[in-house]
């Protein structure tokens, strides 16, 4: 969505552009990445954008997870929804940075932690190649015009915020950048009838197997606390998880396996003793 | 009124069909799809379609309730994707043969198993001997300038033959771009308002869809085939005429790029011939004498535009993105066949597969195997782009 509206943002300027996602499995919360490009001229390329000229990373918890700054150019600019201050975040580059807490903004304004908005403000502050005023039109066209008009302007307020509330500086160098050891067979190696959860290359599951790996617990932008005194026994909590990330104990008390939990907050909704209780995660907290 | 607006593809579909006033929309949603379908429910919810909206319990009832509607002589759309389509196979033969020009958007993605939710043709190209026409789009402009272009030619009194129109998934369909949305009343100018060839009504009832002896059945196939070829012309004019009423036209069943000079040439279609268009110039500034051909129509197929566009090449390369299994892909298998005795070497190159990114150095490396063949080297007759491991 934020790739969509900095795109409609050029167009109402009356340039050219293309934004486009790619994502895999469909739930919400999982990483995708998303592309745009803006041009005076018409755009050809459809491929991926590999080596961007700005970089957005909207959930700084992918830092650690994958080397997303690999590709940024050496005059580019990366622009992190975090509560830090640029020269706390380790990208990888050294590079100019914007960093922003666009959560606690979206949260102050949206009620929610969803945060495409809110970065568009800091994308403006990290670069004038689109104005924010043309950002904030694109907003109120875009979610106007899907979820109507209130949505459309606390979703402007909230780029607006960003904006004012963006540092600027340079980010830090220091982590190691590699890719992931992706299992990228040859045909020959490829097992034969797709049944790949039973394969196991080099301690990296693939396929079905893969959530070994993928701790889908980064995702959340709170997590849940568990008061054992407080806990009846009732199982709500461990009957209404969708991740599976409580375990039921012999006395019928619970255990939180928070590797996998994003913080969807029902367990807590359910409790009818306050036994669970949500708190953000991070610094920001 | 002309508007400029920031557009997905579907969308750029969706606005394309509420400008083409369809009155039954039966429906059943699917990946990459379903935006477009939603986008015309929020239409006719906010008043601005007048169209009965049928949600039905699956594609083969949607296709089933587009045959329905379309039978009593109104104009009908709908939409679909990958296991959709192959759901949708078997009522697929019945609008070409009772001549109902529905409208089908189909956002290519894979069939499975070994499917993901990405761009590969294997959902459209086994459905191009139902008796369908079939055209690819390039980009989301094209897309709904297509719809109403698909309109008119399929309804025209020549041709009344349903109308699939194919786009990318997610490479066209969720990706936005500056399109210009034509006013209503121009658009109602352009296209006239529906008259069926055959209507069901009860004041003056009629047979339709009845069992055919073999008696029959020849001869209602020939006449089906012959109304194909005449789609070829009727495509060609309506083209020109979009082209003279907004300002944008497509070059009818294929068009070329840079192809005057041209010594190599690629065959590509949807979106990768954008990309490709990239490689040309690339490959241009390099002083090499290379071309495009973007082939729009599956079918009808363009045999003898295709002839003459080969005209002078010395090496000639397809673009497939999907696999017939059998050495080839279909586009291939068609190319040739319409060249047949050209005299042009003809190459297959695949890639793509499964939604996978097609680069710029992508179709780099095809004209690199096209130019080692124009000068007389050995290439592969078909060759896999971007696959691990030796072929």
């Amino acid at each position: 969505m934020a790739a969509q509206t900095i795109a409609e943002a050029a167009i109402l300027e009356g340039r050219q552009a293309q934004a486009f996602p790619f994502f895999g499995a469909e739930r919400r919360g999982a990483p995708v990445m998303a592309f745009a490009r803006i041009d005076d001229r018409r755009i050809c390329d459809r491929t991926q954008v590999a080596e961007p000229d700005m970089l957005v990373v909207m959930d700084a918890s992918l830092l650690d997870i994958e080397p997303v700054a690999l590709g940024l150019k050496k005059e580019g600019c990366a622009v992190v929804n975090s509560p830090m201050r640029p020269e706390e975040i380790d990208l990888g580059v050294v590079a100019r940075c914007v960093s922003v807490d666009a959560t606690s903004i979206a949260l102050e304004h949206l009620k929610a932690p969803i945060v495409n908005t809110a970065i568009l403000g800091a994308m403006a502050r990290a670069d004038a190649f689109v104005s924010l005023a043309s950002i904030q039109r694109a907003i109120v066209n875009r979610f106007g015009e899907k979820l109507g008009e209130r949505a459309g302007s606390i979703n402007s307020e909230a780029a607006g915020a960003a904006f004012e509330r963006s540092r600027e500086g340079m980010c830090r160098g220091e982590r190691k950048m590699q890719r992931g050891n992706a299992w990228l067979p040859t045909w020959q190696e490829t097992p034969p009838g797709v049944a790949l959860g039973r394969w196991e290359r080099g301690g990296m599951a693939v396929g079905p197997g893969s959530m070994r790996q993928n701790m889908t617990g980064t995702w959340g932008t709170s997590s849940p606390t568990y008061t054992r005194a407080r806990c009846i026994g009732c199982q709500r909590c461990w009957f209404i998880c969708p991740e599976g990330c409580i375990r039921r104990l012999e006395d019928d008390s619970l255990e939180f396996d928070l590797r996998y939990c994003k913080g969807c907050g029902l367990c807590a909704k359910v409790c009818p003793k306050e036994a669970i209780a949500m708190h953000r995660k991070g610094a920001g907290a | 009124m002309r508007a400029v607006r920031a557009l997905t593809g579907n969308a750029a579909a969706a606005y394309g069909v509420k400008l083409c006033r369809p009155e039954v929309i039966p429906n059943y949603p699917i990946t990459p799809q379903t935006i477009i379908i939603e986008q015309l429910a929020d239409f006719i919810n906010d008043g601005e379609l007048d169209a009965d909206f049928i949600p039905a319990d699956s594609e083969h009832s949607a296709m089933s309730i587009a045959i329905g509607a379309a039978a009593t002589g109104v104009r009908t759309f709908t939409a679909t994707a990958s296991h959709g389509l192959a759901l949708m196979h078997e009522m697929l033969y019945a609008p070409p043969q009772l001549r109902l020009p529905i409208l089908l958007v189909d956002v290519n993605r894979s069939l499975g198993a070994g499917s993901g939710i990405w761009v590969e043709y294997n959902d459209s190209m086994p459905e191009r001997d139902s008796g369908w026409m079939q055209a690819y789009a390039e980009d989301a402009q094209e897309v709904l300038d297509m719809v109403i272009q698909a309109y008119r030619i399929a309804e025209d009194p020549r041709v009344v033959l349903p109308f699939m129109l194919c786009l990318d998934g997610f490479i066209l369909s969720h990706t936005v771009e500056r399109v210009e949305v034509p006013g209503q009343e121009e658009v109602d100018a352009f296209l006239p308002r529906f008259s069926p060839l055959n209507r069901l009504d009860p004041e003056a009832p009629m047979c339709m869809n009845m069992a055919v002896s073999p008696t029959h059945a020849m001869e209602m196939r020939y006449q089906l085939d012959r109304q194909m070829e005449g789609a070829r012309q009727v495509i060609a004019e309506v083209d020109e005429a979009f082209g003279k009423a907004f300002g944008r036209s497509y070059g009818g069943l294929l068009d070329t790029y840079l192809m005057e000079d041209a010594e190599i040439a690629l065959i590509t279609l949807g979106t990768a011939t954008s990309t490709a268009r990239v490689a040309v110039d690339e490959l241009r500034a390099e002083g090499r004498k290379v071309g495009l051909i973007k082939l729009r129509f599956m079918r009808p197929f363009p045999h003898e535009e295709l002839r003459e566009a080969v005209k002078g090449l010395r090496a000639l390369g397809v673009f497939d993105r999907s696999v017939s299994f059998n050495r080839f892909g279909p586009v291939f298998t068609e190319v040739r066949s319409s060249l047949y005795g050209s005299g042009v070497p003809i190459t297959d190159h695949i890639a793509g597969i499964g939604g996978r990114d097609l680069k710029v150095s992508t179709f780099r490396d095809m004209f690199a195997l096209l130019e080692r063949s124009a000068s007389g080297g050995r290439v592969r007759e078909c060759t896999w782009h971007g696959l691990r491991g030796e072929m």
